[in-house]
């Protein structure tokens, strides 16, 4: 579905694309960026796995890219990397699942001092974003940077719901792109992917982040985070985040009489409606103190 | 020019064979594939290379800087197929020279040269899509089954896909394998083709995915002194400078896909061995996005919800 994208649109909307190389927007207070950029080096592997305190990490780590949307007025700063995913991912820490060999395995015989890796291989992380708020330097003399936590940024639960008709008119895309934060092929057992992609549009942004696992023969887990911002003339700007959880094993699928081969999973919006939710919520992000 | 000569140009230019031509190439690679030991001995002069994975236009760059075979003398340590975008080209080619030049290129088996796993991740799909028919992808896979498991470079380095197995301490017992075989799911055969050096373990490491070993500089140590080997030179995993030593130089890992998936930005290697084992890695970058025929890298807006 290639949008030509139009200087008129752009112009008419009140929006600039960035220059200098950089990939982005400016759109009514927000600069909305990213960065693609190729995975860790063999060094700075090494140095993450020290941070995150563990000695797995998925090989391909694309740990310079990312997605960051900020709001020049308030400092609010929203953003997605590959850290602050794989920090999830090892808090989380769930149990190994096991791959359909692992059963026949149980029956060779063991070789001498034998240790039993016990990390989770699929890199499942909660992750669904981080926030700050970053002071203008200039406007208060002096660059402040302060954490989520004591800034007075936080996600509300919320009845309201992201206006899905809204965002199914098409409207011009300003700007578009998609970001992998992390992938790891399971050692060819299938796929662990965390990807967040970004659409401008001339009266809001909505992005999606997306982390992926279909573990070949055993489970497919999806966890959706979706951020919608529409543009106001409100001094803080109204975001709602949903989350949706999804997850089902090939046997239950099987039972439903749906396809059990891999092949036919490759693609997670194809086949989404298929696996059950497990968690859904939504959240408003809410503005207290003084910035 | 003979017929085999002129299937070799034209899959230089990107262009696969008839499904008749593939049949029959098939069937003399298989003549000569079915003579090779489970450890193939092979001489130096050789260039090493790991995983290409149907980049095609990346194999090109590789004989560039290389050089082109019969002239260098190659062994390519398997993964040829799949998650690129022309496996179909890629593998043909490499097999057309092995049946033209059988002495100056060996090509041993990855894990991806399996029925089970090209299904899964690309190779099945672009025989479908480009043949109307899984014949070619039938063809190609009972060769895979025909490729040897591993390589001995001068009796001195041990050549492999994936790396050892805790049933096998000689080079003998490799040697007794029954190869002729889809890649079971376990066993000697198995790890072989899958299996990866783990730095956090000294011994064997059991993958948490309950299948799948991982084994130590202590077992690598003892492999190599058993066998009279210097050292191990494997493929099989992504390495972002190309070549990755472990071990205090006891194993080397190849890695000759650059920009791997066409994304991730990695440099490719090969190790050149001149006559008398003196080692030099070659490490170049993908081929430029105007001489390959793939799209664009700039990602289409899309109106995902």
């Amino acid at each position: 579905m290639e949008v030509e994208l139009d200087e008129k649109e752009l112009k008419a909307a009140g929006a600039e694309l960035l220059i200098d190389g950089r990939r982005g927007i400016r759109i009514h207070g927000w600069e909305i960026e990213t960065h693609n950029r190729s995975i860790l080096t063999s060094s700075n592997f090494e140095l993450w796995e020290q941070k995150l305190q563990t000695s797995h990490l998925p090989e391909m780590v694309f740990g310079d890219s990312s997605l960051v949307l900020k709001h020049m007025e308030t400092g609010i700063k929203i953003y997605f990397n590959a850290f602050d995913a794989l920090a999830g991912w090892k808090k989380e820490a769930l149990p190994p699942v096991e791959v359909p060999a692992a059963a026949q395995w149980k029956f060779r015989s063991k070789p001498f001092q034998q240790v039993i890796l016990d990390y989770d291989y699929t890199f499942t992380t909660p992750y669904s974003g981080s926030e700050t708020i970053e002071i203008n330097a200039e406007k208060h003399g002096g660059e402040e940077k302060t954490s989520a936590e004591n800034n007075g940024l936080c996600w509300e639960d919320s009845h309201e719901k992201i206006d899905l008709v809204s965002l199914s008119l098409k409207e011009p895309i300003l700007f578009y792109d998609e970001v992998i934060l992390y992938e790891d092929e399971l050692a060819d057992n299938g796929i662990s992917l965390l990807t967040v992609k970004v659409r401008v549009m001339p009266s809001c942004w909505f992005l999606l982040l997306r982390f992926w696992l279909r573990v070949d023969g055993v489970l497919m887990r999806l966890r959706d985070t979706r951020l919608h911002c529409v543009f106001s003339n409100s001094e803080n700007p109204i975001i709602l985040r949903e989350s949706c959880w999804r997850e089902a094993k090939f046997q239950a699928l099987a039972e439903k009489g749906y396809p059990t081969d891999s092949a036919a999973y490759n693609d997670p919006s194809i086949i989404c409606d298929r696996l059950p939710i497990i968690m859904q919520k939504t959240q408003k992000l809410r503005v207290s103190g003084k910035l | 020019m003979s017929d085999l000569d002129r299937q070799i140009e034209q899959l230089k230019n990107c262009e696969p064979l008839k499904e008749s031509e593939v049949k029959a190439l098939c069937l003399k690679a298989m003549e000569i594939l079915v003579e090779e030991s489970n450890v193939q001995r092979v001489d130096a002069p050789v260039t090493i290379c790991g995983d290409i994975h149907g980049q095609f236009y990346d194999m090109k760059e590789l004989f560039k800087v290389g050089g082109d075979c019969p002239k260098t003398n190659y062994l390519f340590l398997g993964d040829f197929v799949d998650r690129g975008f022309y496996s179909v080209e890629t593998f043909l080619l490499l097999l057309a020279l092995k049946v033209r030049y059988p002495d100056r290129i060996t090509l041993i088996r990855g894990n991806h040269e399996s029925r089970q796993i090209t299904q899964v991740y690309g190779f099945y799909d672009e025989c479908l899509r480009k043949y109307g028919s899984v014949n070619v992808w039938r063809y190609c896979t009972d060769i895979f089954d025909y490729l040897s498991l591993s390589a001995l470079i001068e009796n001195k380095i041990f050549s492999v896909h994936g790396g050892l197995s805790p049933a096998m301490t000689t080079l003998d017992q490799i040697r007794i394998i029954d190869r002729k075989q889809e890649v079971p799911h376990d066993g000697a055969m198995c790890d072989l083709l899958w299996s990866d050096p783990e730095d956090i373990v000294d011994g064997w490491g059991l993958s948490p995915r309950g299948a799948g070993f991982l084994f130590g500089g202590s077992v690598v140590t003892s492999f190599n002194h058993t066998n009279n080997i210097d050292y191990i030179c494997r493929a099989h995993q992504l390495v972002m400078e190309g070549y990755k030593w472990m071990f205090n130089n006891q194993i080397v890992t190849v890695w000759s896909a650059p920009n791997y998936c066409y994304r991730c930005g990695n440099v490719a290697a090969i190790l050149q061995l001149d006559e008398n084992l003196n080692k030099q890695f070659c490490v170049f970058d993908a081929a430029p996005q105007d001489s390959r025929g793939n799209p664009a890298k700039k990602p289409a807006p899309d109106y995902f919800l």
